[in-house]
Parts: structure tokens; C-alpha cells; sequence
């Protein structure tokens, strides 16, 4: 088998998602009741059969490398690993905190590894994807670089900031730009690269050399004249959680049984920490529709529309709509709540409503108590 | 924390024919229980909680999926490098030809090496059937004080059932006086839980005489313990009180299931202090669809509902589809109840499909309804 080293991309700049990104990086946080967002890259990785990940991290890398740790990807833990690398050096700005300083830190265990090939993928967009078949298509079509994209045609909604492709008729990209949210058609770029291990190496000093702001993605715009880089189509449901707002579609999105079916597929698990928390107890009286509910809740009152997360109590008389409520929220009695965002430990006692808006969902910060 | 210097014993060879089908290819121990854990989890997490960190498992019947599954030490975080988990079934050895264990003392005995290995002060023998929750290492603690030679778990039960159970008549100090086996006319109501401490040495050399006895059943209840009776060494009682079940029929398994839901106070799985742990399934999280009612149920991930549950407990990745409806049952893994169909008062075995529209069970039988793949072919 073709050896190949999986890199776990930090987050670009443009990534902001209010709140929840003031106490970990989105990547490491709750997603879907039980998982957290990384773990879909993780198991991309490893159900793919590449069993040598190194996932960089920035800033407030505990929640990441602790996930990490407690989680089995299901590998050869022997033969294969998941490796953590902090960028180390302090910056004085975080402009400077860019992915390219992160890998130029941690080049020596790019360089060490025997892979032929490197695939880099980010931590912050949700898909599933066999990257063998990337890999087998980058081999064939004896590109430099293949590039992973999606056709959009909600792009003036979905996927605001991220790369949009020009891509000719055959199949070579030639341009790269900045999706503004002007048009409704795009070819979306899923921020994972396929190259072999000594042209990702070469595209690192370069955009080093270039510019210390230089990232990944602009030392990539720079090689479609001299390059050959390919495109390859990816056709699932795919997510970049790069706001609040984001967050919260994708989740809703995903809730769906028939979207959920094909995301948690059982030939494609999606592994992830467990915390040994018992089933949940639907009391007396609760009501629960078109919900997804992770164990270890009470719920007494009405929950309708939501992503629930571990442990969480609803007390009777409660009112949740359309909203998500992460691990060990407890709301009490009598709150009614629409399109709210409620992250982690938080008790929601004395506000008796709460609404977010069709643009913008409300947030109640981690720990909070209102 | 330092460790207890005591090993633990899990007898979990039986095969539990009250249970049926649901014991056919599988050991009582290894049976599902509250949604998402094995029967074995209870005991196996109360040895990690109570600062044990070497178990032994004793297996005989439908040894493989049992053994294999308590061999993952690091589900209950028992793998730590002096202790494990560790699946002992009748071996052939150097001085003995291969034999089954022929009592709950013979399989202690047969695996007398694996505890002259861990050099234990004490030994815990534990049933690998009971639903409970239990601080081992405070039982040992009085077992210590005492300065018993064994102590042995009872707990009160109502007089007139007490026939039901090996009573142990006791001094004031619950010194333990004399034991019967089910007794017709019980003198008192402490029965016996099966669950024992005794200090090694003395065990060791109790095991070896009896293994030496043509007439005996090497039995703990009928043997080993009337043995100390005799030779007047010291059996303390330990009074438990919390919730314990035998789980050894159907009725029995589902009750204890509903208590789950009736008597949640008294067996809380919720409580993070106490944590029963099992082997983590990579099911998405339990889906409560669009037409669903979840009114008084015990459900776990893996589950999508989209049709009734009322006071019912649903286990891993079952489901009920739209327009079904589930009365007081327990429907264990992986069991799909179609559109439509109604249950009252049923147990369904694992992967079990009931086919869209049928009824099983009734509203107010006495009995539970223990619902088979055999049982669903001639309803249809």
C-alpha cells in the first residue's frame, strides 16, 4: 500500500465562531450530541487506512489533545499513530499564526516519515471521504496537486470566505479566489490537498520564503502556472463550520434522518471519546419529536427541533425549540427557548425566553448562569 | 490510590436456562441489560470502583464471547500494569486432565495458581449475574476489623420469601451462627447475596481439603462455608443496603430493566461518582423522529424512534418505526419493531424484527412475553 501521512490542518483566519471559539478551537468542540467536530477528519483518516496523522493545533490545544487521547480511531496503534504538534514558538500577533508556521515548526516529523504522500485536510469542515480514492485518482491522473472540491449552489449562503475554484475543461485548476458570497454556483475548495511528500515540503519553504502571513492555501494559488494541479469532485454533504451561524445550520442539516443515515453509515464509522454516561430518561410527560439526543439527559419538558448534547436535563415545563444545547446544560423549569446555541455547563434558570433570530441563532457562553 | 490486595473472583460459568433463548449461544453474565450494558458490567465496575485491580473471570459455559469480551481490561480502566482482567476457564494441565468446574469452590480451586501468582491477602468471590451497585473495599474494611475469617454480603428481604434464599442466622454482632439453604421455616431474613470475602491463606487450605472429598459438591453455599461453621472460625455478616437483583428469568430481567425507569433513586446509573462502564458501541446518537412519543423510557444511542414508547427501556440501536407502539417492554440491541405493530408487556430478544402491524403480549398478562425470531415466525 501506498504510505501515506495524514496532516490535520489548524484553522485558517477566517474561521470565527462567536463564543464557542473563546474556549476551544472549533474543532474540538461538541458536535452532534456525541462527537466532536475533528472526529470526522480523524476517521476520513483511518478509515481510509492511513493509520499516520499528525494533527496541528494553535491556540488552547488542551480540549484537542485531550479528545485525542481518550478517542480509538480504530488503528494498529503499533504500526501506526496520531501525533499532536503545537506550533511552539509565541507569536507576537496572531496574524502570524498562520498553518505554514505551524508545519515550518514541525518539519522535522513531515520529513522523518517514509510517506510517498502527504494529504492535508481541515479540522473545521464536516464530510465523509475515502481518501484512497483521492489518492488513487491524484496517482492516475499524474497531477502535481489534486484538490478536493464540491459544487455549491448555496455559495452566497454556505461556505462565506472560503477558496472557490476556476477549474478549465480539463480538469485543471486556474484559479483560486475568495468566495464572497456574490453568486449562488461555486466550486467550493474542501481545503484538502493530495501531493507527494517532497512538493508539499517545497510548497512550505516557498511560502515561507515568500511572506511570514503566507498560508497553505496562498502558496497554493501561486502554483496553478507552474504546477499541474487537478481537481477532484467530492459529491456528499459536506459543512465548513466557520461561524456560529454555520455551526448551527450543519448541525440542523445533519439531524435530519435521512442526512444522519448517510453521515454515521455503518461501513463509515465515526469514532469518538466515550464517557461512559448511562441511556437517557424521557420522563413522564416529556415531549420529544425530530430530535437528536445524546445519552446520559433528562428530559421532562418539550424538546422539538434540537441537537441535545450528553447529560443534559430538561425540567418539566420547559419549552426548547430549534436549538442546541451542548453537554451538561440543565435548563429549568418553565425556560422556553428558540434558536439558541447553549454551550457546555451552562444552567439556564432565571430568563424565562430566549430567542435567536433566522439570521443569527443566540449564544449563552460556556458555564454561564442566567 | 494504593491498591487493596484483593483479588477478585467472578463466577460467570452458569448458563442460566430460566432465561431461556436469551441464554441459547451466550453465558448469563454476557446477557444485555438497561439499554446499553452487559449483565457483567455491574460487577466488573464495582471491582474497578472499589479499588480492585486484578479480576479473575471464571468461565465455563459459552465461554468465548464472555471471555473475550472481560478481557478488554481497559472498558472498566482495569488495565493497569500489575492488575487485568482475566478470563479462566477449565484448562488441561500437567497434573490434571482437562475437567469442568464441578462447583463454584472447583473453579476456585482449579485456578488455585493464578492466585498463588497474585499473592492476594484477601479473595473476593463475586456472581456475575447480579444487578447491583457495591463498594467492595468497604465491605473489606469490615471483613478487616472484624477479624473475620470470611464475610459474606446480606441483605434484608421480606420474611415470607426468605425460603427463597440462603438465610444466615446471626449473633447480635451479626456473627454468622448457622446458615440454611433455603429454609422451610426461615429464622431469620438476612439472605445471602453470594458475594464473599475471605482472607486467602485460610480459603487456600479450606479449598485444598475439600477438593480432596469424594462427597462433597464443592460447592461455596454447601461446602466450603458450613466447613468454616464447623471448625468455629469467625464469618461476619456485611448488611448491604441498596438495590440488588438476580436477573435469572425473564420476569426477574425485566422487572429489574423497569426499575431502571420506577425505581430510579434506587438504582441511579446516572451517578458520576459510581459509573457502571461497557464497551462503547460507534452508533450516532439516538434519533426521537418527527412522529415519535417518548413518554417514561430508558433509551440509548443507536435508537430511532419514530413511532410510541411508553414506560419501556430501548437498548442499542433498536428501532420503532412510525405508528408502532411499545407498552411496559424491554427490546433489547438491534431489535426493529415495524410500522404499526403494538407490544404489551414484552422482552424482545436481541436483533429480533417484528414485521409491520402485529400485535404481541397483552395489556395485563402476568407473565412477560419473551419474544423470539421463533416466536415472531408463527405470528406470521
Amino acid at each position: 500500500m501506498t504510505k501515506v501521512l495524514g496532516i490535520v490542518n489548524i484553522e485558517p483566519s477566517y474561521v470565527k465562531v462567536e463564543g464557542i471559539e473563546d474556549y476551544r478551537p472549533i474543532s474540538a468542540s461538541s458536535f452532534m450530541g456525541r462527537y466532536r467536530v475533528i472526529d470526522f477528519v480523524l476517521s476520513n483518516f483511518t478509515n481510509s487506512g492511513i493509520y499516520n496523522v499528525e494533527v496541528q493545533v494553535k491556540n488552547r490545544p488542551r480540549s484537542t489533545i485531550e479528545h485525542i487521547k481518550n478517542t480509538d480511531y480504530n488503528i494498529n496503534t503499533k504500526r501506526g499513530k496520531i501525533r499532536v504538534l503545537y506550533g511552539e514558538k509565541p507569536v507576537l500577533n496572531e496574524v502570524y499564526n498562520t498553518d505554514v508556521a505551524s508545519l515550518t515548526a514541525n518539519l522535522e516529523f513531515i520529513e522523518e516519515t517514509d510517506a510517498a504522500y502527504v494529504i492535508l485536510a481541515p479540522s473545521h469542515f464536516v464530510y465523509t471521504m475515502d481518501y484512497q480514492e483521492l489518492l488513487d485518482a491524484h496517482i492516475a491522473s499524474g497531477n502535481d496537486i489534486t484538490m478536493l472540491y464540491q459544487n455549491v449552489t448555496t455559495a452566497n449562503e454556505d461556505f462565506l470566505k472560503c477558496d472557490a475554484l476556476e477549474i478549465d475543461e480539463n480538469g485543471k485548476v486556474t484559479n483560486m479566489y475568495v468566495n464572497q458570497g456574490k453568486v449562488k454556483r461555486a466550486k467550493i475548495s474542501l481545503e484538502t490537498y493530495v501531493m507527494s511528500k517532497k512538493t508539499f515540503i517545497d510548497l512550505i519553504y516557498a511560502a515561507k520564503s515568500i511572506s511570514a502571513l503566507y498560508s497553505f492555501s496562498d502558496a497554493l494559488r501561486d502554483t496553478f502556472e507552474d504546477f499541474k494541479v487537478g481537481a477532484y469532485l467530492h459529491s456528499g454533504y459536506a459543512a465548513c463550520i466557520s461561524s456560529l451561524n454555520a455551526y448551527y445550520k450543519a448541525s440542523m442539516e445533519i439531524k435530519e434522518a435521512k442526512q444522519l443515515d448517510k453521515m454515521f453509515a455503518d461501513k463509515w464509522p465515526i469514532y469518538t471519546a466515550t464517557n461512559d454516561t448511562c441511556p437517557t430518561v424521557y420522563k413522564k410527560g416529556a415531549k420529544v419529536e425530530n430530535s437528536i439526543v445524546g445519552n446520559g439527559c433528562q428530559i421532562e419538558g418539550t424538546v422539538i427541533n434540537c441537537v441535545v448534547g450528553r447529560n443534559v436535563v430538561v425540567k418539566e415545563g420547559a419549552v426548547i425549540k430549534d436549538s442546541i444545547l451542548m453537554p451538561d446544560v440543565l435548563i429549568n423549569k418553565n425556560v422556553k427557548m428558540t434558536k439558541t446555541v447553549v454551550d457546555r455547563l451552562a444552567i439556564v434558570t432565571h430568563v424565562k425566553e430566549l430567542n435567536g433570530t433566522d439570521e443569527q441563532p443566540l449564544y449563552v457562553k460556556r458555564g454561564d448562569r442566567i | 490510590m494504593k491498591k487493596n490486595n484483593m483479588v477478585a473472583m467472578i463466577l460467570a460459568g452458569g448458563r442460566g436456562s430460566r432465561l431461556f433463548d436469551l441464554t441459547k449461544t451466550v453465558a448469563k453474565p454476557a446477557v444485555h441489560f438497561g439499554g446499553k450494558y452487559r449483565i457483567i458490567d455491574f460487577p466488573l465496575s464495582n471491582c474497578a470502583n472499589s479499588n480492585i485491580e486484578t479480576v479473575g473471570v471464571l468461565l465455563q459455559y459459552e465461554s468465548v464471547l464472555l471471555g473475550s469480551y472481560a478481557s478488554n481490561s481497559q472498558i472498566w480502566g482495569l488495565d493497569m500494569n500489575d492488575g487485568g482482567v482475566f478470563s479462566l476457564s477449565p484448562r488441561e494441565k500437567d497434573e490434571a486432565n482437562l475437567s469442568v468446574y464441578k462447583g463454584t469452590a472447583d473453579a476456585i480451586t482449579q485456578n488455585i495458581d493464578f492466585l498463588d501468582n497474585a499473592e492476594p491477602e484477601y479473595v473476593l468471590i463475586l456472581s456475575g449475574d447480579h444487578i447491583y451497585k457495591m463498594d467492595y473495599d468497604k465491605m473489606l474494611k469490615a471483613h478487616i476489623e472484624a477479624g473475620a475469617d470470611a464475610t459474606i454480603a446480606v441483605m434484608e428481604v421480606p420474611m415470607k420469601e426468605a425460603s427463597r434464599f440462603g438465610i444466615m442466622n446471626c449473633d447480635k454482632n451479626d456473627v454468622i451462627v448457622e446458615f440454611e439453604e433455603k429454609p422451610k421455616q426461615p429464622k431469620s431474613n438476612l439472605a445471602s447475596m453470594g458475594i464473599y470475602i475471605f482472607s486467602y491463606k485460610t480459603l487456600r487450605q479450606y479449598l485444598k481439603e475439600d477438593d480432596k472429598k469424594a462427597d462433597s459438591n464443592h460447592d461455596f453455599g454447601k461446602d466450603i462455608i458450613p466447613a468454616y461453621l464447623n471448625a468455629g472460625l469467625k464469618l461476619q455478616a456485611y448488611r448491604f443496603k441498596g438495590y440488588w437483583k438476580d436477573v435469572g428469568t425473564i420476569d426477574s430481567l425485566w422487572e429489574a430493566n423497569m426499575d431502571l425507569l420506577d425505581h430510579s433513586e434506587d438504582l441511579n446509573l446516572n451517578d458520576p461518582s459510581w459509573k457502571i462502564y461497557t464497551k462503547d458501541t460507534l452508533s450516532s446518537p439516538q434519533l426521537i423522529g418527527p412522529n415519535a412519543v417518548v413518554d417514561d423510557a430508558y433509551i440509548t444511542q443507536g435508537c430511532k424512534v419514530d413511532g410510541e414508547v411508553h414506560h419501556s427501556v430501548l437498548f442499542t440501536d433498536s428501532v420503532v418505526g412510525e405508528g408502532a407502539k411499545v407498552y411496559d417492554s424491554v427490546i433489547m440491541n438491534n431489535v426493529k419493531v415495524g410500522k404499526g405493530a403494538k407490544l404489551y408487556r414484552c422482552l424482545v430478544a436481541e436483533d429480533v424484527k417484528i414485521p409491520e402491524g402485529v400485535t404481541l403480549g397483552k395489556k395485563d398478562s402476568k407473565e412477560i412475553l419473551l419474544v423470539t425470531k421463533k416466536v415472531v415466525n408463527e405470528v406470521k
